[in-house]
């Protein structure tokens, strides 16, 4: 039974369509992302589910409720925002406390929930200090807190690690998602960071122009992308150009190799063009893994990547990336060099527009 | 519901505002008996009081201007560039003629350099126009400075003049070619608002009893009915007139300061 | 002074600091003591002369006597209601126009006309709440012919307390608009998001969120409006002539011609003039960085 559920959802702002035909069911505990570049409309999506956008078109409902009518404060659903958004007159206790307080929770229940919420986020002994004193990583823990505090149906968080340094970023996103399974609530997160949502959703909606382009778990959106902005904007690719050898047989030739691709092409003509997807981590030095194809190309740039060496190879004009562990005990290609990689069918993507 | 409350406050403050500036333009008109006419101002403008004293004090205001800007653009400009640590300091400083009214300060020019001390200003009546220029410039210190550097933040003191200087340029020709015309407009805000402040100024020019318009007016305001309130409308039109000017002057800057 | 100063900054810089950089602020230093400090520092001092130059506390007693406590007393007055009415009518003002969902090309206009209406004090503005106010004044001849009465029926007089305050307010309001609307620009929309989803109605964030946040801005630019009122005489000598016996008036009489029979009495009462603005402003300021503090 889907908790929060969005039915066809439109939203224009004058004469401009922001968001199209937007459906989605999330049940209930689910972690769900929302992730797509800047302008895809997915925060737009979050501010309707909070009520401060409303839709032009389509239902929200939570719960069985639907939300059309009820006002931001009516809703029960606990936010937390990019920019933290601690109310800077009022120290840790009293924000975290705010929730309780408007709703006219006596002294001792809030306390004792104040306390628990700040023993959930590790901050008890920063119940005195001003948002002003605290770093962004501090700043925005409380604001979890806060919007937790008053046990609210939904949590939406708006691009909440945005704002913070990269190492914070990593160990507070696994603190959101760890606080999150411990309380079992639906939750909704925005961002434009695909690593952040692969690594702590239990699905993602990849958004593009406004459109959900595609919904999955990680696995599924990163290693089947529907359409050829899901399969670049997810992960690193690299896209070949091929030509269509033999519908029937299902190959396909890149440069003067011929290929057999696992993945039916579908609907097509021998000379067609065909754009096949390859991740990096399909490609390797070694003929290992039922990699039976191979392509030769010279080297065209190395990155050291710390782990990972990421290595850039023209093939045929084409420029192909692979990456390979970093091993201390072998030397990375040198630019220039002519190297064979290898690849598996199998791992090759059929890219749709 | 909000916006009939905002509306509602809107209207009546401005309501405060408009019926004296009505009453004062109504009342300049009102000196022939019984129909509207300019006689208020025809003889305002022909009394010549009138003419010497307008002069005298646009006279002081351009000579307040010039030196306001001698003085201030130079230091705002080697404070920014060498000397940053200092600039708390001179803001506060700068912002001590709004704290000491006016008329402390000219009682304390009155004690300080009248004719028994060691630099008798008061004794003739330049050496107390000069006292009463450097008054005005007091005054005028804390919006002139503030101008300035607001207008020195937004362009990159030390590289331009790094710049300046790699190509062989002296202090006065990077002060008066480099610096000075890329903080005109802020300048000439300045500038504006000393002119409006100098204009209608009273206190200092009364204590000094130099010949200048505030005074004048104040004693016309007096003796006379009608006169006072044309006066009244002419110092309103000037103010706004500045006020209006350094607008102009700022929508400039915007326009040319946008990226091609 | 400067050169000991800058003496020490070329032993403590690398060395390579010559004291050449502090010539360049010597100008304005010469121009801000000359014209500054030192008439005001010679005021300080002479509040505790006597003529012969010795020190002495009797010209700050001097002050203690009815006539002089009474200025003072109806300065206060003044100062204060001008710059409550002047804050609370400008932050309604401010408000209505950032916050009231009014269109938005009242703002810059508004600003505009605040600055103008801000520089519009002194001389000129008593004149035109004369032709206003005044008995013959446009108000009171609306009222007398439409309504059969007028203010003057009602007890009101321009030459009073309550005329010279409501005349103050014409500079103090708009005053009160310039300083208070970047404060009101500064209240975060995700504050009052956040209010929201967290349950509060609109009264709530008000009184919980931005109203404690602005406060400081308010408090402080109400002590800068009475110390903008406690200064001015312009206005009030032009209005009242001399008759309304407010502090500047009474040290414009004083400096004019010793009309309290001691001249150092004049120090003193400057001095306490500057007592309460330097006081006013002090407050101002302080608040204003407890404010900036909070929002960063």
């Amino acid at each position: 039974m889907s908790f929060l559920t969005l039915t066809n959802i439109q939203k224009s702002f004058g004469p401009i369509q922001v968001v199209h035909d937007f459906n989605l069911s999330i049940e209930k505990g689910e972690f769900v992302s929302f992730l797509g570049p800047s302008g895809c409309g997915k925060t737009t999506v979050l501010r309707m589910i909070a009520g401060f956008e409303t839709p032009t078109g389509g239902t929200i409902t939570i719960n069985g409720r639907s939300q059309i009518n009820l006002r931001p404060n009516q809703r029960n659903i606990g936010m937390v925002f990019q920019a933290y958004a601690l109310f800077p007159n009022m120290n840790v206790f009293d924000n975290v406390a705010f929730g309780l307080k408007v709703a006219g929770k006596p002294r001792a229940e809030i306390e004792t929930r104040v306390k628990e919420m700040l023993s959930l986020i590790k901050l008890e002994h920063l119940a005195d200090r001003y948002p002003y004193q605290m770093s962004g990583g501090q700043q925005q823990r409380v604001a979890l807190a806060r919007a937790l505090a008053p046990k609210p149906q939904v949590l939406l968080l708006d691009e909440p690690l945005s704002a913070l340094d990269a190492k914070i970023r990593v160990s507070l996103r696994d603190e959101i998602r760890a606080i999150q399974r411990q309380l079992g609530i639906t939750t909704v997160f925005v961002t434009h960071d695909q690593e952040e949502a692969l690594s702590i959703s239990d699905r993602i909606v990849v958004m593009n122009q406004g459109r959900a382009d595609q919904v999955g778990t990680p696995f599924e959106i990163y290693n089947k992308p529907q359409t050829r902005f899901v399969a670049t904007f997810v992960g690193t690719l690299s896209i070949i150009e091929a030509t269509v050898a033999d519908p029937a047989a299902n190959t396909a030739t890149i440069g003067t190799t011929t290929v057999k691709l696992t993945e039916p092409m579908g609907n097509v003509r021998s000379g067609e063009k065909v754009s096949l997807a390859l991740r990096p981590e399909a490609l390797s030095l070694t003929q290992a893994g039922g990699r039976d194809h191979s392509v030769s190309g010279t080297v065209e740039q190395v990155s050291f990547l710390g782990s990972v060496i990421r290595t850039k190879l023209s093939i045929g004009g084409q420029t192909v990336s692979f990456d390979m562990f970093n091993d201390p005990s072998s030397k990375p290609p040198q630019v220039g060099e002519t190297v064979v990689a290898y690849f598996s069918p199998n791992d090759l993507m059929i890219v749709r527009d | 519901m909000k916006k009939l409350f905002a509306w509602l406050a809107l209207v009546i403050g401005l309501l405060y505002f408009v019926l004296p500036l009505i009453g004062m333009t109504r009342f300049s008109l009102m000196m022939r008996r019984g129909e509207l006419s300019f006689d208020a101002y025809v003889k305002v403008f022909s009394d010549p009081r009138f003419q010497n004293t307008f002069s005298y004090s646009v006279m002081m205001a351009i000579v307040t201007i010039i030196f306001g800007i001698v003085l201030v653009v130079p230091t705002a400009y080697w404070v920014r560039l060498k000397l940053p640590g200092l600039r708390p300091y001179i803001e506060f400083v700068t912002l001590l003629p709004l704290v000491i009214p006016a008329i402390v300060i000219v009682f304390g020019y009155i004690r300080l350099y009248n004719t028994s001390s060691w630099l008798p200003l008061t004794g003739t009546a330049f050496g107390t126009d000069i006292l009463l220029m450097f008054g005005y410039a007091t005054l005028a210190l804390p919006y002139m400075y503030r101008a300035v550097d607001t207008g020195l933040r937004t362009i990159d003191v030390a590289t331009l003049t790094e710049a300046a200087q790699s190509l062989g340029a002296g202090w006065t020709t990077i002060l008066a070619r480099i610096i000075l015309p890329n903080v005109l407009v802020a300048v000439l805000s300045g500038a504006f608002l000393t002119f409006a402040i100098v204009i209608g100024e009273f206190t200092m020019a009364a204590l000094l009893n130099r010949p200048a318009f505030g005074p004048f007016m104040q004693l016309l305001g007096a003796n006379r009915a009608y006169e006072p309130a044309a006066l009244a409308v002419i110092a309103f039109v000037i103010t706004w007139g500045c006020l209006g000017l350094i607008q102009l002057v700022s929508r400039f800057q915007k326009s040319a300061s946008r990226p091609t | 002074m400067s050169s000991a100063v800058s003496g020490t900054k070329a032993q403590s810089g690398a060395g390579f600091r010559l004291p050449l950089h502090w010539l360049g602020v010597v100008p304005f230093a010469a121009f801000i003591l000359l014209f500054l400090i030192l008439p005001t520092m010679r005021i300080v001092v002479g509040a505790f002369q006597n003529p012969d130059g010795s020190f002495t506390l009797e010209n700050i007693w001097g002050l203690f006597t009815p006539s002089i406590l009474a200025a003072y007393w109806i300065s206060i007055r003044i100062s204060v209601a001008s710059a409550l009415i002047g804050c609370l009518v400008g932050f309604a003002m401010a408000a209505a126009v950032v916050l009231g969902g009014l269109p938005k090309w009242i703002r810059s206009p508004l600003m505009t006309f605040s600055g103008v209406a801000s520089n519009f004090a002194g001389v000129p503005l008593a004149f035109a709440f004369l032709a206003t106010l005044g008995p013959v004044g446009l108000l009171n001849v609306l009222l007398r012919s439409n309504f059969g009465f007028d203010l003057r029926m009602l007890g009101f007089n321009l030459l009073s307390f309550w005329g010279l305050t409501i005349t103050y307010l014409f500079f103090q309001i708009p005053l009160m608009i310039l300083i208070i609307t970047p404060a009101i620009d500064g209240l975060k929309r995700e504050w009052r998001e956040a209010a929201e989803i967290l349950g509060a109605s609109g009264f709530q964030y008000w009184r919980y969120v931005a109203f404690p946040i602005l406060l400081p801005s308010i408090l402080g630019t109400f002590a800068l409006l009475f110390a903008n009122a406690f200064g001015a005489v312009a206005t009030a000598i032009a209005l009242t002539g001399s008759s309304l016996s407010i502090v500047p008036i009474l040290l414009f009489a004083q400096i004019r011609g010793d009309v309290l029979g001691n001249p150092h009495l004049g120090y003193a009462l400057a001095f306490g003039m500057i007592v309460v603005t330097g006081v006013a402003n002090t407050l101002y300021i302080w608040l204003r960085a407890r404010s900036e503090r909070w929002l960063k």
